[in-house]
């Protein structure tokens, strides 16, 4: 292991990078939002369960559901990023594959967060019309 | 990338035995890495069957008590044998702690097993090589920044300010908290590690330090700082009883403070 | 003879050693712009100076009135008027901006309400010279010392100052009485290292493993007091060994003086507190070698504590728990580890065990190394200085008082740095080594490496220590002496029978313990040789058939030269300061030391 590097200079590496606290933010908040919404949500899948194609579409029709299940949707994906961000940057150090991880987290979240997104304001809007 | 297998040069094999000297009563076996920079061998591991009757409390005094009547080549560093001076941190049964304040009662089973302090690079036998861990230190600029002309006396401190500093400034450096926890494991080039990270927050909350924002904006860093998951085997394995995780949380809530 | 490559350095300064006064003298003297190197052989905030609980000792008057005359009067009676008056002067005098200077630096200091550094009672420290206890020790709770060191290093950090670490030094340098340098071995790689240097300061500290039973850390083996010893050169007052009245019973740890001077006090087996027969005036507050004395007298006399009736109870549990967890954390903790003791409920078993050396390598208060040549018993040796517990200036004389070692280490570290940046010339040209200089140093680190006799390193230590505690203990007759003497003499000759296992040269304990070895028989022998030939009672070296102090002998330093090849020890002395420095303090007479 031949490295001429001072020891601070390593420990000092590319130095801060000057932004994590919002990103720490943002997780904290999303996680605290997502109680009362992954609350609501239990509660309502476990109430659609039982009911029909009909009653589901005019449940979402429901501004109020619509809403709530579109930010449950939003949120939970945004966070899912988030979190699976850290932990790839936490046990892949091999810049090809770190790259290709985080780009494939963030294509995978914000496509299925967008196709969620887009399905629920279409039941919603045009009360599930093909 | 994480790696989970050790590389072949590096794999630890069965070392020798060395039996309890004739006519002891109570033994006691100790398990000890072992690894000789001079020699082509891999590491291996070396028994002793300690006469603990002829040994102090410790586990300093067993890994003396090895070096002075079974095998001399043991290396091993120690200094103060009373847990001030953080030389003689190790695992000791899975456990990284100071062999001196250590007592080898403490450690159940058998036999004890003692191994470097995990994910440093050794030079030899239980002596690691520190030198990232005390940059990391340094690089927190452990010292107190004043703007202010200093005062022909003391600056002055409350009591109850000069009272925040403790269960900080109290750590040793041994390098237990940090060599325990699982993000510096993987991340210890980039993350600062739980005790370079207290020290920084000792600074950061000394009331006579007027570099505070200076300190923030070094730590702000998605690495440097947020590494820390809370897993807090820091907080369980300091020898002195500090609590690293919740420095580093002191420090989050410090930066989130300067936003919100 | 393997073939040793050196590899060179050239600084203007070169500091052996990273306690507090090492530290001191080289922050000092790279901020005097001097090109300085730090070599150590542990790192740096692992020094015992670390180890240091009570305080650190200045007349900063935070909680009453006070003076560094008195200050001074009490370190000169500590002292058994044994110390030079000049340097004591200089210690007092300069005690308070070192401690603002440190406190400038970051140590946290506990604060007294009014939001000053708080100070503490200590042992023979009192007010309107001899009056009353005073509390003139600032403290960091009990962990004062490695409260220093550690911001002490940050300093350095700042400083950038240019450390060497784990590097263990061989030996001076030396060329017609000049000291060149220095060699030392790098421990992480097995290299050989020659720092070139226009002055040198011993930093080394003390050699209490010389004992079998010390509070001294595994470390504290005077590597630098042996090194002048090879170089041909003296070592002052070696008898007067400092025993510390409480360290914990078995195990040697340290309880600090200021258990005492926070209301601690000791009993005997009778539950007596019987440090009032012999300190009527200052009881568990006098100076350590009399309390050292009176508690090894009642256990004599059979009045120790335990089933063994062979320690001393150090009483804590009528303090208030909050005021222990305040200000004496650190021993607590120590006591239940080492003594089972919760402090707070029970006594601590004690017993006085040795923790300093008043003697070591003779300097003046500009902290250069001096010895006697012919008439003149000042001569400086250029290029070396000295600092520390290695040193003795001498400002502790007989008896060292507690707290005022923090305060030696900080003031004479910065004395030192202040006179080599007056005297020396920053990147000065030197003359270039030779070969011949080193060639011993050399012989002797591969003579130790290969050493194939038949007894280990730890026989022959262990030999030397119990020599030691048995033959130059608290109190001392001629014939223990005489025997520590023959015994020391016996071990000396049996290094010729030595044995190393060890024949690497990365990370070799085996060998850094044996040069360890061969560095304490040295200062062993000296210390008995010094401790027979003063045939009086002073301080902490205290003779039962010579019980009384005689000035008329003996009011002077030994110095005792060691002949390393035959073990022959030379004796000579130096005349102690009978003068001050300033016309601002008289010199202050001897007279009868009562407390």
């Amino acid at each position: 292991m031949t490295d001429f590097r001072t020891p601070r200079s390593r420990a000092l590496g590319l130095g801060a990078a000057g932004h994590g606290v919002s990103h720490w933010i943002a997780e904290r908040v999303s996680s605290v939002a997502l109680i009362p919404l992954v609350l609501w949500g239990v509660f309502a899948a476990l109430r659609l369960a039982s009911s029909d194609y009909e009653m589901a579409v005019m449940w979402l029709a429901s501004p109020i559901n619509a809403v709530l299940l579109a930010l449950l949707t939003v949120v939970s994906f945004m966070h899912m990023h988030s979190g699976m961000r850290v932990v790839v940057e936490d046990y892949i150090h091999r810049r090809l594959t770190k790259t290709g991880l985080l780009l494939l987290n963030l294509f995978v979240c914000a496509l299925f967060g967008a196709l969620a997104l887009f399905s629920i304001l279409k039941v919603a809007l045009t009360g599930g019309a093909y | 990338m994480v790696e989970l297998a050790l590389p072949k040069n590096s794999r630890v094999q069965k070392g020798r035995h060395h039996p309890a000297p004739a006519g002891a009563q109570k033994v006691r076996t100790f398990k000890v890495y072992r690894y000789d920079p001079e020699g082509a061998e891999n590491p291996r591991w070396d028994t002793y069957d300690v006469d603990i009757e002829a040994c102090g409390p410790m586990v300093l005094d067993a890994l003396i008590y090895i070096k002075n009547t079974m095998d001399p080549t043991l290396a091993f560093r120690r200094s103060c044998r009373e847990g001030v001076c953080g030389s003689c941190a190790m695992n000791i049964g899975g456990r990284n702690t100071l062999a001196c304040t250590h007592g080898w009662d403490e450690v159940p089973g058998q036999t004890c097993t003692i191994s470097p302090l995990p994910h440093m690079p050794v030079i030899k036998d239980l002596v690691p090589d520190m030198t990232l861990f005390y940059a990391q230190y340094a690089s927190i600029e452990p010292w107190l920044h004043t703007k202010t002309p200093e005062p022909q006396g003391e600056w002055l401190q409350t009591p109850a300010d000069r009272e925040k500093l403790d269960g900080l400034y109290e750590c040793i450096l041994c390098a237990c908290c940090s060599t325990s926890c699982p993000s510096y494991w993987w991340n210890g080039d980039k993350y600062l590690g739980p005790a370079a990270l207290l020290h920084a927050y000792r600074w950061l909350i000394d009331s006579r330090d007027e570099a505070t924002g200076e300190r923030l904006d070094d730590l702000e860093d998605p690495f440097k700082l947020y590494r820390c998951h809370t897993i807090m085997n820091c907080a369980q394995v300091c020898p002195k009883g500090l609590n690293p995780a919740k420095a580093i949380a002191e420090v989050k809530k410090m930066l989130v403070d300067r936003v919100v | 003879m393997a073939v040793y490559e050196f590899i060179d350095h050239k600084f203007d300064v070169v500091v052996v050693g990273a306690g507090g006064s090492g530290l001191r003298a080289a922050l000092g003297c790279a901020q005097a712009g001097l090109r300085t190197a730090c070599v150590s052989k542990v790192f740096p905030t692992r020094s015992h100076t670390v180890a240091a609980q009570g305080g650190i000792s200045a007349s900063l008057g935070n909680m009453s009135q006070d003076d560094w005359r008195w200050h001074m009067y009490d370190t000169v009676k500590g002292s058994d008027w044994l110390g030079d008056q000049d340097a004591i002067e200089y210690l007092c005098r300069n005690a308070p901006a070192a401690v603002y200077e440190l406190e400038h630096w970051g140590v946290p200091f506990s604060r007294t309400e009014d939001g000053k550094i708080y100070q503490r009672a200590f042992g023979g420290m009192t007010s309107n010279y001899g009056e009353a206890p005073i509390q003139r020790t600032c403290a960091a709770a009990d962990r004062t010392g490695h409260a220093m060191l550690h911001t002490m290093y940050g300093q350095s950090l700042a400083n950038n100052t240019e450390f060497f670490i784990e590097y263990f030094a061989l030996d001076l340098i030396m060329e017609d009485g000049v000291c060149r340098g220095v060699t030392a071995w790098k421990l992480d790689d097995g290299t050989l290292h020659r720092f070139q240097a226009q002055m040198v300061i011993l930093a080394t500290g003390g050699y209490g493993r010389a004992y079998f039973s010390c509070t001294s850390a595994h470390t504290c083996t005077g590597d630098g007091n042996a090194m002048v010893l090879r170089a041909g050169l003296p070592l002052q007052d070696m008898e007067f060994v400092q025993f510390h009245p409480t360290g914990i019973y078995g195990a040697g740890c340290l309880i600090t003086e200021g258990a005492r001077g926070e209301g601690g006090y000791l009993t005997n087996s009778e539950g007596e507190r019987f440090m009032e027969r012999y300190a009527p005036s200052v009881k568990d507050l006098a100076p350590r070698d009399m309390v050292s004395r009176a508690m090894t007298i009642e256990i004599r006399e059979g009045r120790g504590a335990g089933p063994g009736k062979d320690h001393i109870f150090l009483h804590l549990d009528h303090l208030d728990p909050k005021v222990l967890a305040a200000r004496l954390p650190g021993i607590s903790e120590s006591a239940r580890v080492f003594s089972g003791v919760d402090v707070t409920k029970a006594p601590i078993p004690v017993l006085p065990t040795v923790h300093y050396n008043m003697g070591g390598i003779p300097t003046n208060f500009y902290s250069e190394v001096v010895t006697r040549d012919g008439d003149n018993p000042d001569s400086v040796i250029p290029g070396l200085m000295a600092v520390g517990e290695a040193a003795c200036v001498s400002v502790h004389g007989a008896n060292r008082l507690g707290s005022n070692s923090l305060i030696d280490l900080v003031v004479f570290g910065r004395s030192a740095a202040l006179r080599a940046a007056d005297i020396l010339t920053p990147g000065a040209k030197q003359p270039d080594l030779k070969p011949a200089q080193t060639e011993a140093h050399l012989a002797r680190f591969d003579r130790l490496r290969n050493a194939k006799g038949g007894t280990p390193t730890a026989q022959l230590r262990l030999d030397m220590q119990k020599a030691m505690q048995e033959d130059a203990a608290v109190f001392r007759t001629g014939e223990s002496l005489a025997s520590g003497v023959a015994r020391l003499d016996k071990i000396h000759g049996q290094r010729s029978d030595i044995q190393v296992t060890d024949r690497g040269l990365i990370w070799n304990t085996d060998l850094v313990e044996t040069l360890e070895f061969d560095n304490l028989i040295g200062q062993a022998a000296v210390t008995v040789n010094g401790a027979l030939h003063r045939t009086e009672s002073r301080g902490a070296h205290a003779r039962e058939d010579y019980p009384d102090r005689d000035d008329e002998n003996w009011m002077k330093h030994t110095l005792t030269w060691f002949d390393d090849t035959t073990g022959k020890v030379r004796m000579d002395d130096r005349p102690v300061h009978a003068y001050t420095l300033s016309n601002d303090v008289a010199y202050i007479p001897p007279k009868a030391r009562v407390y």
